[in-house]
């Protein structure tokens, strides 16, 4: 089997020959090339190279456009700082309110620089591995663009104290959403991925997320001509999944660190893969052997389920992290599977 | 029957009702000094709220955190306009630091905490996001800190904390400055603040008030053996 029919084989239910497995990788590209990180996030042509250097060194099942959602908010008017050894944050917001950021301009996603960089490294990516490696275009949700812009507390006054003007920013920025994740899906990507933070029961109220975030999520998702992973953010996702079930298009849901799979499984029923629960930016920390322990972990977890990817989660997996760590996912993998590393 | 505004206060904070949180303190203050809001009202509710937040027990969500931070806000911000119309002073603690860690940019976590210091009485030397271990301790010197509150998110930035124990350490301020830290990474690893050499955490932004004030007494104590607090 190539890695895309053993994705396919875990979404329709079927055998494979190993479990497939997914690796956020995006930084650590940068490593295995030796490109500077700035045109690693600047240049779709060298951070394609990262990924492609990813693949063959440790075979992930999927690989990633940039998860480098600062782009987005740069789109927007937001700067960005580099750093020496991680993805690039919002250094300046946009606006400094949801009232301000109305009135800022929609990007065009066929024509903003920064945006036309996360999709050409997503034709380069999909040319190159068509009908063998899936190819994932990573987002945020319409929900959780605003933090990008105007930064998270003005995006928490306007939903908590003003819901007529946080609505309205939702209801401007949907349709910015949509053409970013048709745009991506039409330059090859195989599905999308994206967080729902501000839908997070972790993260905003109830009442938030109810009648504000939620239904925008579930509008938005709808538009989307493509499958959908939602991935946790960086919160809590398994006592969350009931929330979040049933939403269209989204066919896979990666957990948080060390979130219980089979719990995932039991509140989703047949149907959604669950993605999890290594803990990426913590494989620096821990010796090979101790790294394949978690993975037999998370099989023993997931036991006869077929509809399973194990996954780094949480941020990025780090720089400095050694290759043995990466490769003691591999060769994990591949003896759950039967098969020689 | 006497109202139960403890009660009444905590319901409204857990709802993450700003409005009704004030109007609950309003009306607690009709009759009352407002002076004496803080230590028989508020931080006895915020004491238990944090209570309920560290514990996962409630489901409190970051926003209604955030709220309660608000209410803080709106609570300090009327003192001082109480105060400055009266010519009083508001009694003070500290002065303390507070930041986010060199190439942390996530400042609410350290906002939130910031809100529920001043709203307790402390003095804040509030530097903001991407602060160096170097302009922590000189603004610690420059002001007489003796408490040093540093903020980070990730694993990647946390690492910072530890630049700030060795600029302490390397000063010679061992003790006498204290370092607390806290953001989402150390709940997560907890093991992180012993490696990072961290004098204490909190386990939610409510309870970094009761934190600073041990620390302080920490930091305060070993100037009677060493012969007197620092000019």
């Amino acid at each position: 089997m190539n890695s895309l029919e053993r994705v396919l084989a875990a979404l329709q239910n079927q055998p494979a020959d190993r479990p497939a497995f997914l690796l956020n990788a995006s930084l650590y590209g940068s490593r295995l090339t030796g490109a500077d990180l700035n045109d690693h996030y600047t240049r779709a042509e060298v951070y394609a190279e990262g990924q492609m250097a990813i693949r063959e060194t440790f075979c992930p099942d999927l690989l990633l456009s940039p998860f480098f959602v600062s782009a987005i908010g740069e789109a927007f008017g937001s700067t960005w700082r580099a750093r020496a050894h991680q993805a690039p944050n919002v250094r300046t917001f946009a606006a400094r309110s949801a009232e301000e950021a109305l009135k800022l301009p929609l990007p065009d996603v066929d024509c903003h620089p920064r945006l036309l960089y996360l999709r050409e490294t997503i034709r380069i990516l999909s040319k190159a591995y068509a009908g063998e490696v899936p190819i994932i275009g990573v987002l945020v949700s319409p929900s959780d663009i605003p933090p990008l812009v105007i930064g998270l507390e003005a995006w928490l006054d306007a939903l908590l104290f003003q819901p007529d003007v946080a609505q309205a920013l939702l209801d401007r920025l949907t349709p910015f959403f949509v053409d970013l994740g048709k745009a991506m899906l039409g330059d090859g990507a195989t599905g999308l991925a994206l967080t729902a933070n501000l839908a997070n029961g972790y993260i905003v109220t109830d009442a938030v997320a109810e009648t504000l975030t939620l239904p925008t999520l579930r509008m938005a998702l709808a538009e989307l001509p493509g499958p959908v992973i939602l991935h946790h953010g960086g919160c809590p996702l398994g006592d969350q999944l009931a929330r979040f079930k049933g939403l269209p298009n989204l066919v896979a849901y990666v957990l948080n660190v060390a979130e219980d799979l089979g719990a995932a499984r039991r509140v989703l029923g047949p149907g959604p893969v669950v993605m999890g629960n290594l803990n990426g930016p913590g494989l620096i920390d821990l010796r090979p052997d101790e790294i394949q322990a978690l993975c037999e972990l998370a099989f023993t977890q997931r036991g006869d389920d077929r509809q399973f990817i194990l996954a780094t989660c949480s941020a990025d997996i780090q720089l400095d992290t050694p290759p043995e760590c990466l490769a003691a996912i591999t060769e994990a993998v591949c003896r759950a599977g039967g098969a020689e590393a | 029957m006497d109202r139960n505004f403890s009660q009444d206060l905590l319901l409204a904070i857990e709802r993450a009702d700003r409005a009704g949180a004030n109007a609950v303190i309003s009306a607690w203050a009709e009759g009352r000094d407002f002076k004496r809001v803080v230590p028989e009202l508020l931080s006895p509710v915020l004491e238990t709220f944090g209570t309920i937040w560290a514990t996962g027990q409630g489901g409190v969500s970051l926003a209604t955190g955030y709220v309660a931070s608000k209410i803080a806000e709106d609570v300090l911000s009327r003192l001082l306009r109480e105060a400055g119309a009266s010519g009083e002073a508001v009694p003070g603690k500290g002065p303390v630091v507070l930041g986010n860690v060199e190439d942390d940019f996530h400042p609410l976590g350290r906002k939130m905490v910031v809100a529920f210091l001043r709203a307790d009485g402390w003095d804040v030397r509030d530097l903001g996001v991407d602060v160096s271990a170097g302009q922590f301790v000189d603004t610690a010197e420059e002001t007489g800190a003796r408490v040093i509150g540093a903020s980070a998110m990730m694993y990647t930035t946390a690492k910072n904390v530890a630049k700030i124990r060795h600029e302490i350490d390397r000063r010679g301020l061992t003790g006498r400055l204290q370092l607390a830290a806290g953001g989402a990474v150390f709940k997560l690893r907890p093991e992180l603040l012993t490696d990072f050499g961290v004098d204490g955490t909190a386990a939610s932004a409510v309870e970094a008030s009761p934190l600073f004030q041990e620390l302080w007494q920490r930091a305060t104590s070993l100037d009677i053996h060493v012969g007197g607090p620092r000019p």
